[in-house]
C-alpha cells in the first residue's frame, strides 16, 4: 500500500487525519508533520524524511501538503526530487484525503495522484439550487 | 525604485511571501540571493518552479544580485529581494546595493544562535552584521507579515543580546 505523509502549517495535518479517522476509521501508514513557527527548513525536511521512511512499504509515498510553494511543499518537493516513487500533491482537503484512504488499497502511486486531484477539486461544492431558500412569494 | 523590499528569510520563498507579501506589493521580480543556494541546482529548480503567476524568480549569488539591481534592467522592475541571513544583507550593502531598510523575516534556530522571539534566532555573526548595517544608517525591521509594525528592531536586538551587540 502507498504510504501517505501529511504536511501542514500548524496542526492542520493532525486535525485532518483525526477528521478522516472519524469518517473512514483508523488508517495505517499515514504520518503527519506540522510546521511550527520556529522551525528551520532543514529541521522540517528531516521530520518529513523520517515520516516518509516510516510509511514507505516499497510501493511509494504520496506527500500531501496544504499550500503550493509554501514551506511544507518546499520540504516535500526537495525530498521527492531526490527519491524514487515519491509524489507531492498540494491543496490537500478532506474530500481528497478521504478518497485516498478508500482507494489506496487498490491503486498504485500514479493512480492515487490522479485520484487526489479529482477528489480534491471535485470535493468543492456549493449549495445545490434545490436546497436554496425559496424566493419570497 | 527598483528594489522595493529586502528580506532575510531562511525559508526563502514560502507561504508568507507568496500569499501575504505578494498581495501587498506589485512584485514583478523575486530575487533569491545567497551564494550557497545559488550553487545548488536542486534548490534553484524548485525556487523557480514556485514563482507566483505575476512575478519571475531569479536565484543569484550576492555579487550577481548587486550587479543586476544596479543595472538598467532593474530600473523597470519592482524587485523583492530574499536572502537567507543578516550576513547576506551586509554582503549586499558592502557589494554596493543601496537599501534604506533591511527586514528580518524567519530566522530559525541554527547552531550557536540565541532566541529573540519564536521566529527570530540570531548568531553572534548575524548580530554583528546587523550592527554594522545599523551603524551605516540602515533601518532594521522585523516583519513576518506586511501588516506587522515597521518599528526599528535594532534596539530589541541590542537589549536581548547585549553581549553580542556591543
Amino acid at each position: 500500500m502507498v504510504g501517505i505523509v501529511l504536511v501542514s502549517h500548524g496542526e492542520m495535518a493532525v486535525g485532518m487525519l483525526e477528521a478522516a479517522r472519524m469518517i473512514v476509521g483508523p488508517q495505517e501508514g499515514i504520518a503527519t508533520v506540522c510546521l511550527r513557527e520556529s522551525d528551520a527548513v532543514e529541521g522540517l525536511m528531516e521530520r518529513v524524511g523520517a515520516a516518509i521512511k516510516e510509511v514507505d512499504t516499497g510501493e511509494g509515498v504520496l506527500i500531501l501538503v496544504d499550500l503550493f510553494g509554501a514551506s511544507p511543499f518546499n520540504a516535500g518537493a526537495r525530498l521527492a526530487m531526490q527519491r524514487d516513487k515519491t509524489e507531492v500533491v498540494s491543496g490537500v482537503n478532506l474530500p481528497m484525503l478521504l478518497e485516498l484512504c478508500m482507494q489506496r488499497g487498490q491503486q498504485d502511486l500514479n493512480q492515487l495522484v490522479a485520484t487526489a486531484r479529482s477528489a480534491g477539486t471535485g470535493g468543492i461544492r456549493t449549495l445545490p439550487e434545490t436546497l436554496r431558500k425559496a424566493p419570497p412569494a | 525604485m527598483p528594489v522595493i523590499h529586502v528580506r532575510m528569510d531562511n525559508r526563502l520563498i514560502h507561504g508568507q511571501i507568496l500569499v501575504s507579501w505578494n498581495a501587498s506589493f506589485r512584485i514583478d521580480h523575486i530575487i533569491v540571493t545567497n551564494d550557497v543556494v545559488a550553487s545548488d541546482p536542486l534548490q534553484v529548480t524548485l525556487l523557480k518552479a514556485v514563482a507566483p503567476l505575476t512575478a519571475k524568480v531569479s536565484v543569484l549569488t550576492i555579487k550577481d544580485c548587486v550587479t543586476y539591481c544596479n543595472g538598467p534592467e532593474a530600473e523597470k522592475e519592482s524587485i523583492f529581494i530574499i536572502a537567507k541571513y543578516p550576513e547576506d544583507g551586509l554582503a549586499l550593502v558592502e557589494g554596493g546595493l543601496k537599501m534604506p531598510v533591511l527586514n528580518l523575516g524567519n530566522q530559525a534556530f541554527v547552531r550557536g544562535s540565541k532566541k529573540i522571539s519564536n521566529t527570530v534566532f540570531l548568531t553572534e555573526s548575524g548580530v554583528k552584521a546587523l550592527k554594522t548595517l545599523h551603524d551605516k544608517g540602515i533601518r532594521i525591521t522585523c516583519r513576518m507579515m506586511p501588516a506587522d509594525s515597521e518599528r526599528e528592531y535594532w534596539p530589541v536586538v541590542e537589549k536581548t543580546l547585549p553581549e553580542w551587540a556591543k
